[in-house]
């Protein structure tokens, strides 16, 4: 029994912050600088004029002109995602994340856990029989409740056998209880809107609309043949949800936080801005909890002046543990930064292996030193901690302030 | 810039110094105990007045009895006196 959390609404809520009444007229969040013209999520009174996440920007406000913009806090967001998913980690849940505020999980497993005695009460069965509802297994409600007192925030919490059809009862559910979906027969009625909870199928929800097919008990009833014809692999991926079959889950390995923040003094740009991210990159690398890991994808995030934050995730083509081929690909991406940034902030969102050392084609003298000097400031930090070996790097050489011309950082060979 | 979780040091960060000064001048004239023989070069720094926390310093460098060059600064704001060197 796969258990979904959906957290309505989160990405506008933490943009929104301390200005709660904002939602309560229609608002949706703004496009991030640089990216597609479209609104993210939107409230419920947006909804009413028939605005949904993802629609272009001048059709939200041609339907809706006094429509309130937010700007989007990725920062902002991530953290708070974060620390459901650590708490949700903390109960014993394998998490598989679907988007920033939709998870699921095998509740199976947190039976013994949080399940309690798994009796059922035989009233409650009757009473659910006579009025025609489905009964959840009887340790379902303590996941549930162990679920909601992790997580902290209002949530609607779906339960069924495959991903989707937990997805679905997440949507769906109203009460503080978990709505079940328990297959193809609970799905006959629902939206085909619900297929843009699934990447895959996201585009397939308008197309099927122009035809006149608009919940997924009539994209069940389609041939297979021709949705495959028609739409292809998404058309066919699509019925299966329809019909309730889904992938594996597959959850994330339970995090390691590893991340870096620098505060600027003044709102940095350019070249400054380029010696913080040198600053990052080294310190990142000289943890300790790295292990000598390679890294294989990293978010860069910085909070900007005038409010608001933005946020980039980096997969490197190869994990890497060499700081000039990161910066490389680093410096290019914070580029794209719209504003000036008040503090900058480098994390690893996922390590690769070991980092090899570098072998060269021939052996020459310049790279037995360098692997030479790597060891001896191995066992330096070994021996004398972190900062037992340090290199001076100049940060704003022409300040006129003199404690902000350089730091120290840590040495790498 | 200032890291949070692990500290970045800095390089030329002010320590504390007990400085007398000269009330009318503003001019140090015993730094940490040690007679002032000479002042080299006296200069204003006025930064980030654009943010909430503006800064503003009066610096000295000097030449003590000893022979040391220093440089000293006075925090306007609060009056405090640091070395820088």
């Amino acid at each position: 029994m796969i258990v979904a959390v959906l957290l309505p609404r989160l990405e506008l809520t933490v943009a929104v912050g301390g200005r709660a009444a904002l939602l309560e007229g229609p608002a949706a969040l703004a496009p991030e600088p640089g990216r597609e013209q479209q609104v993210g999520e939107v409230s419920a009174a947006a909804e009413v004029f028939g605005i949904h996440p993802g629609m272009r920007l001048g059709e939200a406000l041609s339907r809706c002109p006094g429509l309130a913009l937010v700007p989007p806090d990725p920062l902002g967001v991530a953290d708070a995602w974060e620390a459901a998913l650590a708490a949700l980690e903390d109960v014993g849940a394998a998490v598989e994340v679907q988007a920033p505020g939709l998870v699921c999980f095998d509740g199976a497993a947190l039976r013994r856990l949080h399940g309690g005695d798994g009796r059922e009460d035989p009233a409650a069965r009757l009473r659910g029989r006579l009025a025609g509802r489905r009964q959840p297994p009887g340790w379902l409600d303590g996941v549930v409740a162990a679920t909601r007192a992790a997580v902290g925030r209002p949530a609607r919490i779906g339960a069924g056998p495959s991903r989707f059809c937990a997805v679905a009862g997440a949507v769906r559910a109203r009460s503080r209880r978990a709505e079940i979906v328990a297959g193809a027969e609970d799905l006959v009625a629902a939206p085909v809107a619900l297929l843009r909870r699934d990447p895959a199928c996201a585009g397939l929800v308008e197309p099927l609309e122009r035809l006149g097919i608009t919940t997924l008990g009539q994209v069940a009833a389609l041939p297979r043949a021709s949705l495959a014809d028609r739409f292809g692999p998404p058309g066919l991926r699509a019925r299966e949800l329809a019909v309730g079959v889904d992938t594996p889950l597959r959850p994330r390995t339970a995090g390691e936080e590893l991340q870096e923040t620098l505060d600027l003094p003044e709102a940095a740009s350019g070249a400054q801005l380029g010696r913080a991210l040198e600053l990052l990159v080294d310190r990142l690398l000289a943890r300790r909890e790295r292990r000598g890991r390679a890294l294989r994808a990293v978010v860069l995030g910085a909070r900007l002046v005038e409010g608001g934050t933005w946020r980039s995730r980096v997969v490197f083509r190869e994990p890497l543990a060499d700081p000039r081929r990161m910066l490389l690909v680093l410096t290019g991406r914070l580029a794209t930064l719209p504003a000036p940034a008040e503090s900058v902030r480098l994390s690893v969102e996922r390590f690769g292996p070991a980092a090899a050392p570098d072998t060269a084609l021939f052996d020459d003298a310049r790279a037995a030193r360098a692997a030479r000097l790597r060891e001896a400031v191995r066992q330096a930090r070994a021996a004398a901690g972190p900062d037992a070996a340090l290199r001076v790097l100049t940060v704003d050489p022409d300040s006129r302030v003199p404690e902000r011309r350089a730091v120290l950082t840590p040495f790498e060979v | 810039m200032s890291a949070t979780g692990r500290s970045a040091r800095r390089l030329g960060a002010p320590v504390a110094a007990r400085v007398q000064a000269d009330r009318a001048t503003g001019r140090p004239q015993r730094i940490d105990g040690r007679a002032v023989e000479a002042v080299r070069e006296s200069w204003l720094v006025e930064d980030r007045w654009w943010t909430t926390t503006p800064l503003r310093r009066r610096y000295w460098e000097v030449v003590t009895a000893c022979g040391r060059d220093l440089v000293v600064f006075r925090d306007l704001h609060d009056g405090r006196w640091w070395r820088q060197r």
